[in-house]
Order: C-alpha cells, then sequence, then structure tokens
C-alpha cells in the first residue's frame, strides 16, 4: 500500500470511485471562539473527542484504581477491616463497572475516534454531532456511578453482575442498585451510538483506493468490535430495565416466588457481558498489531488471517455465555456445547499469538517504551488464555467457578492484555495527539513497576482459588492469608506505575510540540497515513483526501 | 540498540509466571491440617474430585506446550532480534502452509480435551443411587441442612454431619436469593438458586472434617457464610441422627416456611419415605 499525498486531480469534478464520498479539497476552517472551554465544549472534532475520551478514562482509572486499592487493603489480612462488609461489597461492584463501563471501553473508544478516521483517510467520523453526544453522555452515567455512594444505603452492592434475585428490591433497598442501572443505561447509549458511528464511518468513509482488506488492523478490530457493542449492549440494556422494572414497577420477571426466573437473568446478562469481554480487548489486539509491527520494522504477518480471526473471535463471542453458568443447573449436553464452543475461541485467538510471534520474528527489534508494553501483553495474555482455556472445561470450572482463580484470570485477560494494550497504544500514539514524545526513562520505569505489580497481584492468587478460596468475601480463613498479603503488596507497584504514567503526562506536556511527523521512524515500512500528517494533527487531518495506491 | 537486561528479567519473570501456573499445584503444598481447607488438588476425597484431579493434570499436561512455546519463541525474539547496527528487517509476511498448521493443531488439540470431560460431566450430573439424601437450603447468610429419611431432622448453622463411604444425595435450593454450595475437597459446586432444585451428589471416602463456603455473592455478609462438613462412621452418624431425632420435635417447626425443594427422580425414596414418616 502506498500513499500518494498530492492528489493530481480535482476531487468535486474527478471521478471518484464508486461508493466514496467526495470532500471539497480545501476543509472549511473549523468555527472558533476565543473561549477555550467553549471550544472544546463544542466541538465535534474527532481529535478533541478521543482526547477527551482518554482524559476520562484515564480519571475513571484514578477512581476504580482507587477502588481496588480498598479491596486489596480490606483483603491485605485475613480479618481486617479497613472497610465494612457493606461498604467492601460496594467497592468490589463498583470498582468492576468502573474499570469496564468508564476506563476500558472509554480508553478503546477515545483511540478509535483518534486514529480510525486518520487511518482510512478522511477528514472526521460520518456523524460527527453523534460523536459528541456519545462522549458527553458518558458524563452522567458516570456521576451517576459515583455519587451512588453517597446516597442512603450506599452503591450498589450486587457485584457488576448484578444477578437478581440479590439486585431486587427486596435484598437491595437503597436507590444505589437503581443509579447503577441508570449509569448502565446511559454507558450503553453512548456505546450504541459510538458503534453505529464506527461502522458507517469505517464502511464508508474510506479514502479512495483504501479497499477494506488494505485497512488498517486497528480499523478492522473497531469494525468487529463496533458489531460486537451494537449486538449485545442493547441486550445487556434489556437485562438491566428489566431489574429495574421488577424493583421499580413490580412486575415479576425475575422474582421466584412470583414465577419469575433468576437464571433468565444470567443469560441475559452473559449473552452480553461474554462480548463484552472481547470489546474490552478487540481493539487492543488490533494496537498492539501495530506496535510490535513498527518497532520490529516489519509488516504484520498474516494480515488476512488476522482478519479472519478477529472476525470468527466477533462471532464465535457470541455463541459461548453459558460458560459463565456450569453451576446453575444447566443440562450437561447444553455445557458440553458450551465448553466446545469456548474452547474453539482459543484457535483464532492462538493464530494471532501465532502472528504477532511471527511478525516481530527476524525483525529489527527497538526497545522502545510502547514496544515494551506490547511484549509484556504477548507473555501475559497466553497465561490469561490458556487459564481460559481451563476455565472452559466443565469439571475443572465447577471446581474453580466464582474463586480467586476466575478472578486472576480475568485480571490477566484485562490488566494483562487490555491494559497493557492501552499503555502500549498511549506511549505509541500520545507524540502523534500531542508533539511530544513520553519520557522513555520514565517509561521504562512505568512498565516495570507494572508489570511486576500485576504479576505479583494476580499471579498468586491463581493458587488460593484452587484452594478454594471463594471470590468477592470480605474475610477469608487464615490460611489463604500469606498469598493476600502478597497480592496486595503487588497493588502497591501498580498503583506506583499509574501515578508515575500521569506525572508523564504533565512532565511531557511541558516541553515543545517538535517531535515531528514520524518520531518513531517506523514509516519507511508502515506507510501509515498517521505517521504521515503532522504531530498534532490540523483540523480536518488531510489538506487533500489522499488517493491510496 | 542492545538487548537491555532488564528485557531479559521480564521474560524469566513471565516464565517463572508461566510455569508457576501450570505447577501452582505441586508448590501449593500447605498441609491439610486442621481447620485448613482440604486442597482437591493435594487430597481429593470423593469419586468425583479425584477424577476432576486427574483430568485437570490432562488438562496441565496438553496445554503446557502452548503456555510454554509462546513464552520461550518470545525470549527467542528478543534476544535474537534485538535492533543492532548493519542488521535488516526481514521482508516476509506471510506463510500459509504455517498459519494453517497452527490453526488445525490446537483445534485438534481442543477436541482430545473435550472428550474425556463428556464422561465427567455425565457422572458428575447423573445422580446415582442414594444411601442417604440430604437437602441444602441457603439462607441469608447460613445454611440449613434437612435429612429428610430421618423424620425430616432440620439444621442450621452448625456442621452437615454425613456417613463415609455412603453416597449421598444432595437437593438445593434456597430461600432468598442465589447462594453456591462449595466443598472444594469434594470437587463440587453447585448454585442454590430460590424456585428451582439442583442436585449434587458425593461419596466421602474417609472420616475428617471439610471445609468450604458459599461461593455465590449472597450479600452483606456472604463471606461468612461457611460450609463445615463432619464425615463421620456410620455408628456415629446412626448416633448422632438417633440423638437429633430425640431433640428435634418436627411439630414445633411447622411454622418454618422455607420451601420444600421438589423431588426430583433421585429421591422419591426420600419422599416416601417422608410421607410415611409424617
Ligand atoms: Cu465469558
Ligand atoms: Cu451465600
Amino acid at each position: 500500500m502506498s500513499i500518494m499525498l498530492d492528489k493530481p486531480k480535482d476531487q468535486k469534478t474527478a471521478e471518484a470511485p464508486r461508493g466514496v464520498p467526495r470532500f471539497p479539497d480545501e476543509p472549511v476552517k473549523p468555527v472558533k471562539t476565543p473561549n477555550v472551554f467553549l471550544n472544546i465544549l463544542g466541538s465535534t472534532d474527532h481529535k478533541v473527542l478521543g482526547i477527551l475520551y482518554l482524559i476520562l478514562s484515564l480519571v475513571m482509572g484514578v477512581v476504580g484504581g482507587a477502588l481496588a486499592g480498598g479491596i486489596r487493603a480490606q483483603l491485605a489480612a485475613h480479618n481486617l477491616e479497613v472497610l465494612s462488609p457493606e461498604l467492601f461489597n460496594q467497592f468490589i461492584t463498583m470498582h468492576g463497572s468502573i474499570m469496564i463501563f468508564f476506563v476500558i471501553i472509554p480508553a478503546l473508544a477515545g483511540f478509535g475516534n483518534y486514529l480510525v478516521p486518520i487511518m482510512i483517510g478522511a477528514r472526521d467520523m460520518a456523524f460527527p454531532r453523534l460523536n459528541a453526544f456519545s462522549f458527553w453522555i458518558l458524563i452522567p452515567s458516570g456521576v451517576l456511578m459515583f455519587t451512588s455512594f453517597m446516597v442512603q444505603g450506599g452503591a450498589a452492592a450486587a457485584g457488576w453482575t448484578a444477578y437478581p434475585p440479590l439486585s431486587l428490591k427486596e435484598f437491595s433497598g437503597g436507590p444505589g442498585v437503581d443509579m447503577w442501572i441508570l449509569g448502565v443505561h446511559l454507558a450503553g447509549i453512548s456505546s450504541i451510538t459510538g458503534a453505529i458511528n464506527f461502522i458507517v464511518t469505517i464502511l464508508n468513509m474510506r479514502a479512495p483506493g483504501m479497499n477494506i482488506m488494505k485497512m488498517p488492523l486497528f480499523c478492522w478490530t473497531w469494525l468487529v468490535n463496533a458489531w460486537l457493542i451494537l449486538i449485545g449492549t442493547p441486550v445487556l440494556a434489556g437485562a438491566v430495565t428489566m431489574v429495574l422494572m421488577d424493583r421499580a414497577f413490580g412486575t415479576n420477571f425475575f422474582k421466584p416466588g412470583m414465577g419469575g426466573d433468576p437464571v433468565l437473568y444470567q443469560h441475559l446478562f452473559w449473552f452480553y457481558s461474554h462480548p463484552a469481554v472481547y470489546i474490552m480487548v478487540l481493539p487492543g489486539f488490533g494496537m498492539i498489531s501495530h506496535v510490535l509491527a513498527s518497532f520490529s520494522h516489519k509488516r504484520i504477518f498474516g494480515y488476512t488471517g488476522m482478519v479472519w480471526a478477529v472476525s470468527a473471535i466477533g462471532v464465535l463471542g457470541f455463541l459461548v455465555w453459558g460458560h459463565h453458568m456450569f453451576t446453575a443447573g444447566i443440562s450437561p449436553e447444553l455445557r458440553l456445547y458450551f465448553s466446545f464452543a469456548t474452547m474453539v475461541i482459543a484457535v483464532p485467538t492462538g493464530v494471532k499469538i501465532w502472528s504477532w510471534l511471527a511478525t516481530i520474528w527476524g525483525g529489527t527489534i527497538e526497545f522502545r517504551t510502547p514496544m515494551k508494553f506490547a511484549l509484556g501483553f504477548l507473555s501475559l495474555f497466553v497465561i490469561g488464555g490458556i487459564s481460559g482455556v481451563f476455565l472452559a472445561n466443565v469439571p475443572f470450572d465447577i471446581q474453580v467457578h466464582d474463586s480467586y482463580f476466575v478472578v486472576a484470570h480475568f485480571h490477566y485477560v484485562l490488566v494483562g492484555g487490555s491494559v497493557m494494550s492501552l499503555f502500549a497504544g498511549a506511549y505509541f500514539w500520545f507524540p502523534k495527539m500531542s508533539g511530544r514524545v513520553l519520557s522513555e526513562k520514565l517509561g521504562n520505569v512505568v512498565f516495570w513497576l507494572f508489570f511486576i505489580g500485576m504479576n505479583t497481584t494476580f499471579l498468586p492468587l491463581h493458587l488460593v482459588g484452587l484452594q478454594g478460596m471463594a471470590r468477592r468475601i470480605w474475610q477469608y480463613r487464615p490460611e489463604f492469608e500469606t498469598v493476600n498479603g502478597i497480592a496486595s503488596l503487588g497493588y502497591l507497584f501498580m498503583a506506583a506505575a499509574g501515578a508515575l504514567f500521569i506525572y508523564s503526562i504533565f512532565e511531557a506536556l511541558r516541553r515543545p510540540r517538535d517531535c515531528g511527523a514520524d518520531p518513531w521512524k517506523i514509516n519507511d515500512v508502515q506507510e501509515s497515513l498517521v505517521w504521515d500528517i503532522p504531530s498534532p494533527p490540523p483540523a480536518y487531518n488531510f489538506a487533500r483526501i489522499p488517493v491510496i495506491k | 540498540m542492545p538487548r537491555p537486561p532488564a528485557l531479559r528479567t521480564l521474560l524469566a519473570v513471565a516464565l517463572v509466571a508461566a510455569a508457576g501456573i501450570a505447577l501452582g499445584q505441586d508448590f501449593a503444598n500447605v498441609p491439610a491440617t486442621e481447620p485448613s481447607i482440604t486442597d482437591w488438588m493435594l487430597d481429593p476425597v470423593t469419586p468425583i474430585a479425584h477424577e476432576v484431579r486427574s483430568y485437570t493434570l490432562f488438562l496441565v499436561a496438553m496445554t503446557l506446550p502452548y503456555l510454554l512455546l509462546p513464552q520461550v519463541l518470545l525470549l527467542y525474539c528478543i534476544f535474537k532480534f534485538g535492533k543492532k547496527p548493519g542488521m535488516r528487517p526481514a521482508t516476509f509476511h506471510e506463510n500459509v502452509r504455517l498459519e494453517v498448521v497452527w490453526t488445525i493443531v490446537p483445534a485438534l488439540t481442543l477436541v482430545l480435551l473435550a472428550i474425556p470431560a463428556y464422561g465427567l460431566i455425565k457422572k458428575i450430573e447423573n445422580m446415582p443411587e442414594a444411601d442417604v439424601n440430604i437437602q441444602v437450603i441457603g439462607h441469608q447468610f447460613y445454611w440449613e441442612y434437612r435429612y429428610p429419611d430421618y423424620n425430616d431432622i432440620r439444621i442450621s448453622e452448625e456442621p452437615l454431619v454425613i456417613p463415609v463411604n455412603k453416597t449421598v444425595v444432595a437437593d438445593m435450593t434456597s430461600v432468598d436469593v442465589n447462594h453456591a454450595w462449595w466443598v472444594p475437597a469434594f470437587g463440587i459446586k453447585m448454585d442454590t438458586v430460590p424456585g428451582r432444585t439442583t442436585q449434587v451428589w458425593f461419596n466421602v471416602e474417609r472420616e475428617g472434617w471439610f471445609k468450604g463456603q458459599c461461593a455465590e455473592l449472597c450479600g452483606t455478609l456472604h463471606s461468612k457464610m461457611l460450609i463445615d462438613v463432619h464425615v463421620v462412621s456410620q455408628e456415629e452418624f446412626d448416633a448422632w441422627i438417633a440423638k437429633k431425632q430425640a431433640e428435634f420435635a418436627p411439630a414445633d417447626e411447622a411454622e418454618e416456611t422455607a420451601p420444600e425443594p421438589s423431588a426430583g427422580d433421585a429421591d422419591e425414596g426420600a419422599v416416601a419415605q417422608e410421607q410415611s414418616a409424617s
């Protein structure tokens, strides 16, 4: 794929390929008021919104991380009372909800917003105002979630899974669960409108000549991701709405005494929440592909295979929700089906792992900070993937279901996978967004603190899970204390890494914007539009819409 | 740029981490002394737990290559392909044969994993002829056990007592929210769901105390919903039953509102006995 930036013909009159929207050659100058805040509030620029998403994610990451700190402090020894049991349940519920809905998903949306239009050679998303709506509606959603700690009865405490009957009025009386549900609704609306925007943008706004099989992998992962969001999120919204109806309007969808069925909720909930795992990691896969290829100075290995693997993961992701319900009393045949379908996902996931290894194989690897996070991702994600294959097997899963083994597994996937890829992406694209490279020296420390902390926290938790420590417990039997103490220690490393990362952003922002269009010196091989345009890119990205050959 | 030594440490840590998971069961050499939870991997005490343990070891053996190979290859790449002056990156970016192999071989491995699982699931799921029927009822935040074969004795907030080497079939339900009954050494876990009856069975091969806890978030004191099972000889069990029957007068408990678990196939005998007893 090669790019011609100086376009020979006038696009307005010329024969743009069919299906490609026409753009005026010289973009309109953006309307600016002298007020910086009004400019940001009223902006529909995908780059401004992308950065806003990332800032929101960072702020909420501090909140979610602080909640995790409370949890690890409570669990540092077996009989502490750092938090009351009520508050502990609120902390675990909100830690999960915030990390999923306000940290990982918005961060991926932020990178998607910023990068997808540039990567496909467009000047903005297809629906810029809808894009702004998708972001701003997250604010009331986050406020609802956060302020629920202050209402009578406290925040929702039924787990981020909010299983009825526990989440029904009888057992969770305060308004916390209602606020949580409304928060999920608003976050869901944000996700759905955002997903529509991504699908339309990617399908319709690619620059002339950018065949869909030439599109950068990050855009592919976002395309599949957007479909997952579009199909899954309404089901989640329906399920929590039914809980809300049971709570507020006297319906009986999930009340066992009234003919309702609590297990039905689990089916509906996991129909969204299993794909949610991929919603939280697929764009991360895309980012990792770019980082690995860039710093190996090679092209991505097996592009076509990667596209098929991501698509297969997307489709299969909807067929496996029952693996969260192996102990809920579903039939052996159904469990076997869910078990096998789940394991099948390991095949396309494996294709990705092997292709990434082949991507760096034979390259000239530069160990810059983004690359360190990407290599760390590879190592950790394999561990999370293999423990996932274990959990897919019913006899084993029955044993460790709802134990700390599961907690360890999904933190390897979400912290070792999603968060590591977010760090890699942040270090990789920060120069493009700000015109400055983040300090390599600090980056090295951030990486090691985070990597060591992550493993110290979550690796030992596999062990207590195998030994019989159930998850979501406020105090535990004394024999699990050593391992939990180690895990709590690891948290301190991760918290230090987070603080240092935020510091290094402010440190970099004090420097002049002088990193140039291609600060990593990678675009000779990558030929990416992102590294062709100035850092930070001008309004509307391209003076002329590029033509891809 | 030479390979930074830090990266070697990184990979070493990753490798140890990976091996640690696989071998978790082995370095988990905590002595299973009172009052510890008996470790199911070190000391399984039911036929199911034994089989789950061997199945898990089989899983470890089959997946270990897939855990280690990527780590080793990653390590190799980091050592071998660090950028040095004058080095030129390779330009290959596909190899169909390789891609077919790394799709097909793992898929076949997964089929091999699934085959033995089916038999074991069936074994866990199909209730054998019961020697003793019990009912397990979850409450916020304690367990109630009933012995329908023995005048419907009901005990709450005290250890479950069962005879050794006897097949126990447990019908489970809950009166309020979902709970899950989990005793790791028995190799079983089952949700107790209000309005439904779920079943498990176990046949404990030696006497002793076995511990577990509620495994489904059920509210404020979820962590205090501990399970203690006392496995005793048949004689001790009979004596315990006699003692309980003496102190237990069913008529006094008529107000108990907990719903009866509906009778499954396996406990028709129990129901008949229950009816004849009342
Ligand atoms: Cu899942
Ligand atoms: Cu419980």
